[in-house]
C-alpha cells in the first residue's frame, strides 16, 4: 500500500505540472460543459428559420387573409419569419444568397384570399345544408307542414347555389432541400397552422387541445439531463485516452522500467495509477456539478451511489487505458487506439444525446458500450433519484472493472521490460 | 576470503532462436567495482537485468546477495539500486521529488538532503527532471538508486551518451561509492571506464565471457608491450640498450619493452644521457587487452571493429 501511495502522490504531481494532462483532463471537459449547457440549454430556445413570399396582394397590399396567415405563423416560437418581396424570384435569390442552413420557403399564392373565402363559404353551406337534410329526415314528420315546406325550398336554394359555386383549393407551397433534417419538423407545425386557420375559416370550435406539461416535476433543466453524460464521457475519456497515452509512454521512456527495479509490486503500480484517476474523476464531477450549479442552476446533484458509480466508472476506464497502454509500446499508436476506442464510445452510447433519437440499430450498438451503463446508472441515480434503477449499470461496471483490472494486470509487464 | 555477493554459474538466456548469453559464469565480491565490458549486443545489459530481476534466465544459476533471481526477486530488489540502461523518471517531478519517490518505493525513511549534497545535486534540487542535462539526470539516477543505501549498485552503461567531462564527473562519484565500501556492477563499451574505475572485469562478446579477472593482471597478461617511441638524435643507439625490439615509425623510433619496469630504466637513461629528446610513453590498456582478447576492437558508438 505504502508504494501504491508513493505512485499515487508521484502521479498526481506529474498531472498538476502537465498543463497538456490539465487541460484535457479538466478544462476541456468544463469548456464543453459551458458550451453544450448553453447550445443545448433552456437558454437556447431552438428556432427554424422559415421564409416566406406573399403573392397575395390586393392593390399592391397583402390581402387580409394572407396577412392573418402570416401573423398565425409569426406568433409560433419554433418560427423565425422572414418575408421575401413578392418581386423576388426564389430560385435566384437561393442561388445569389448561398447559406450553410437549408432554405424553407413558403409561397402564399395569388387569389389565396379568394380562393379561400369561397372555399370557406362552400364548406359552410354544405354543412348547412346537410344540417338541414339530416334535421329534416330525422324530425321532418314532426314539423309543421309550413316549417317542412319553408326548409325543404331553402335545402333546394342551397343545392342549386352550391352548384353554381367555384370552388378552388388555396393551396400554400413549401419548398424545402434535399437532406434538410428539420423540413419534416417545419412542415408538421405548418400542417399544424393551416388545420388550425382551416377551421377557423370555417368557424369550428376546438373540440380537443394539447396540454403542455413536465413528468417530472422537480424543476429539472437540460443541464440536469447533460451533465451525467457529461461526466461519465469525461472520467471515460480520461482513462482511455490519458492513461493509455501515459502508460505507454512510460513504457517507452523506460519509466517503468525503473519503477520495476524497485520493490515496487506491479498490482502496487496499477493500484496507484488507479487512485490517481479515481481521485481524478471525483475531482471533475465535483467541479463540473459546482459549475453546471452555479452558471446552469442544475439541481441533480449526486449523492453517494452516484460517488460510488463514478469510482467504479474510473476503475474500470484507467484498467482498460492501462491495459491498452501496456500493450502498445509506441506512445503515438498508444493515443490512436485510445482515441480510437473512446470517441465511438463517447458519441455513440448516448452520453451526449439520448440513445432513442438514434436509429434502432445504433441503439442496439449503444446497449453494448461500456458507456452506456456507466451514464445510464448516473443518471437514473442523478436525475431520477432512484439507485435501485441503477442497480444493472452497477452489476455491469462491478464485473467490466473487474475484467479490466485482471486484464491490465496480466497485460502489464514488470519483467522482460 | 572475500565475501561473494553475486554468483553466476552457466547462464543462459534466450530470445527464441537467438542466444543472448551462451551459459556464462562469473563472482563478484563485496566492495569491489566489476565491470562487464564488450561492444552493444554482447549481452551485458541481458545479464545485469537478470541480476536485477528484471529478466528471467533460460538457464543457469544467479544468485544475488545469496538470494535466487528467480524466486527471491522482491528480497533482491529490497538490497539492490539500480541505474537502468536510458535511466529515466518523472519528467515534472523535480529532483527531491523523484529521489524521495524512489526513497518511499523502497520504504526507506530519512531525509534525502546529504545524498542532494553528495551527488552535486543541491543545487538543481528543486529543478524538474525533465529540464536538467544527460549528465544530470544520470546523477539523479545514481542518487535515486543509492537512496536506500543498496549493498550493490547496478550502473548499466551509465555514462553512454554524456560529454567527456559528465563523464569523469560521474567516475568520480563512482571513485567515492568505492571508498565507502559499496559493490558496485558496471557495464560498459567504454575501455578507458574500465581502467579508471573497475578492480575486476569480464569481457563478454556475443553472449560469451571471453576473459575475466583483475584488470591490471588482464593487462600484464594480454596487454603486450610497453612502446616508447622517442625522436631525436642517438635515441635507436640508447634503446638499443635496453631492447632489441627498436622500430621506425613515421620518423620515430620505437622501442618495444615487455614490462613497465624495464620501460621505466630505459626512460631513466633517456633523460640522463641525452637533452632535446621528445619522448613520448604509451602503457598497454585494456583496449590492448580486447583487442588481443576479442580480436577487434570497439569503437565509439560501441560497436565491435574487426
Amino acid at each position: 500500500m505504502r508504494g501504491a501511495l508513493a505512485v499515487f502522490k508521484a502521479c498526481m504531481k506529474n498531472w498538476i505540472r502537465s498543463r497538456a494532462g490539465v487541460f484535457f483532463s479538466f478544462l476541456f471537459p468544463l469548456l464543453l460543459l459551458l458550451v453544450f449547457g448553453t447550445v443545448f440549454g433552456e437558454r437556447g430556445e431552438v428556432k427554424y428559420t422559415l421564409y416566406v413570399q406573399n403573392l397575395d396582394l390586393e392593390n399592391g397590399q397583402p390581402s387580409l387573409l394572407s396577412r392573418t396567415f402570416l401573423q398565425v405563423l409569426e406568433s409560433v416560437r419554433a418560427l423565425r419569419i422572414e418575408n421575401l418581396a413578392p418581386t423576388v424570384d426564389v430560385e435566384t435569390y437561393v442561388r445569389e444568397h448561398p447559406s450553410f442552413t437549408s432554405y424553407r420557403i413558403l409561397i402564399i399564392p395569388e387569389n389565396f384570399h379568394r380562393k379561400a373565402e369561397s372555399k370557406a363559404i362552400y364548406v359552410r353551406t354544405c354543412v348547412i345544408s346537410d344540417t338541414v337534410r339530416y334535421l329534416l329526415q330525422t324530425y321532418g314528420s314532426h314539423m309543421k307542414e309550413n316549417e317542412r315546406e319553408a326548409a325543404e325550398n331553402g335545402l333546394a336554394l342551397m343545392e342549386k347555389w352550391k352548384e353554381n359555386m367555384t370552388i378552388e383549393n388555396s393551396e400554400i407551397l413549401l419548398l424545402t432541400e434535399e437532406g434538410d433534417t428539420a423540413a419534416p419538423v417545419v412542415g408538421g407545425i405548418l400542417a399544424s397552422v393551416v388545420n388550425t386557420f382551416n377551421n377557423r375559416l370555417i368557424g369550428a370550435e376546438s373540440v380537443a387541445e394539447v396540454q403542455s406539461g413536465r413528468l417530472i416535476h422537480r424543476g429539472l433543466k437540460a443541464a440536469d439531463y447533460y451533465l451525467p453524460g457529461y461526466i461519465a464521457a469525461f472520467v471515460m475519456t480520461n482513462g482511455v485516452i490519458g492513461v493509455t497515452s501515459i502508460t505507454s509512454d512510460f513504457g517507452r521512456r523506460g519509466v517503468i522500467k525503473m519503477l520495476a527495479t524497485t520493490p515496487l509490486k506491479k498490482s502496487s503500480w496499477i493500484v496507484g495509477v488507479v487512485l490517481q484517476q479515481t481521485a481524478l474523476a471525483l475531482s471533475l464531477a465535483l467541479v463540473m456539478v459546482g459549475t453546471g450549479w452555479i452558471i446552469f442552476g442544475v439541481r441533480a446533484l449526486p449523492d453517494i451511489w452516484a460517488v460510488l458509480l463514478i469510482v467504479l466508472g474510473a476503475v474500470t476506464f484507467c484498467s482498460l487505458g492501462m491495459a491498452m497502454g501496456g500493450s502498445i509500446r509506441n506512445p503515438d499508436a498508444a493515443a490512436a487506439a485510445g482515441n480510437a476506442v473512446a470517441f465511438p464510445m463517447m458519441f455513440l452510447s448516448g452520453a451526449f444525446w439520448p440513445v432513442e433519437m438514434m436509429p434502432e440499430f445504433m441503439q442496439t450498438v449503444a446497449k453494448v458500450m461500456p458507456l452506456y451503463y456507466f451514464h445510464d446508472g448516473l443518471r437514473r441515480i442523478m436525475i431520477l433519484k432512484n439507485p435501485s434503477q441503477a442497480i444493472p449499470s452497477f452489476l455491469v461496471m462491478t464485473v467490466l472493472a473487474t475484467v479490466f483490472l485482471t486484464l491490465a494486470i496480466k497485460v502489464t509487464k514488470w519483467r522482460e521490460l | 576470503m572475500k565475501e561473494k555477493v553475486i554468483e553466476v554459474e552457466g547462464l543462459v538466456k534466450r530470445y527464441g532462436k537467438v542466444t543472448a548469453i551462451a551459459g556464462i559464469s562469473f563472482e563478484v565480491c563485496r566492495g569491489e567495482i566489476f565491470s562487464l565490458v564488450g561492444p552493444n549486443g554482447a549481452g551485458k545489459t541481458t545479464t545485469v537485468e537478470i541480476l536485477e530481476c528484471l529478466r528471467l534466465p533460460t538457464a543457469g544459476m544467479a544468485r544475488v546477495l545469496g538470494y535466487d533471481v528467480i524466486a527471491d526477486a522482491q528480497e533482491i530488489k529490497k538490497r539492490i539500486g539500480v541505474l537502468p540502461q536510458d535511466f529515466s523518471t518523472f519528467e515534472l517531478l523535480t529532483v527531491k521529488e523523484n529521489i524521495e519517490l524512489a526513497r518511499d518505493l523502497h520504504g526507506s525513511k530519512g531525509p534525502v538532503e546529504n545524498l542532494l549534497r553528495e551527488l552535486g545535486l543541491w543545487e538543481v534540487r528543486n529543478r524538474k527532471f525533465g529540464e536538467l542535462s544527460s549528465g544530470m539526470k544520470q546523477r539523479v539516477g545514481v542518487a535515486m538508486a543509492l537512496v536506500s543505501e543498496p549493498e550493490i549498485l547496478f550502473l548499466d552503461e551509465p555514462t553512454t551518451g554524456l560529454d567527456p567531462q559528465a563523464r569523469r564527473e560521474l567516475w568520480e562519484v563512482i571513485k567515492k561509492l568505492k571508498s565507502k565500501g559499496v559493490t558496485v556492477f558496471l557495464t560498459t563499451h567504454y575501455m578507458e571506464e574500465v581502467e579508471a574505475l573497475a578492480d575486476v572485469v569480464g569481457i563478454i562478446v556475443g553472449g560469451r565471457l571471453f576473459a575475466i579477472g583483475e584488470v591490471r593482471e588482464l593487462i600484464s597478461k594480454y596487454g603486450g608491450e610497453v612502446r616508447v617511441r622517442v625522436e631525436g638524435k642517438r635515441a635507436r643507439t640508447i634503446l638499443r640498450k635496453f631492447t632489441k625490439n627498436v622500430i621506425e615509425e613515421n620518423g620515430a623510433v620505437v622501442g618495444m619493452f615487455s614490462s613497465r619496469e624495464k620501460a621505466a630504466r630505459a626512460l631513466a637513461n633517456l633523460y640522463r644521457s641525452s637533452s632535446g629528446l621528445r619522448i613520448e610513453v604509451m602503457e598497454p590498456g585494456m583496449e590492448d587487452v580486447f583487442l588481443r582478447v576479442v580480436g577487434g576492437r570497439v569503437n565509439e558508438r560501441g560497436e565491435l571493429v574487426r
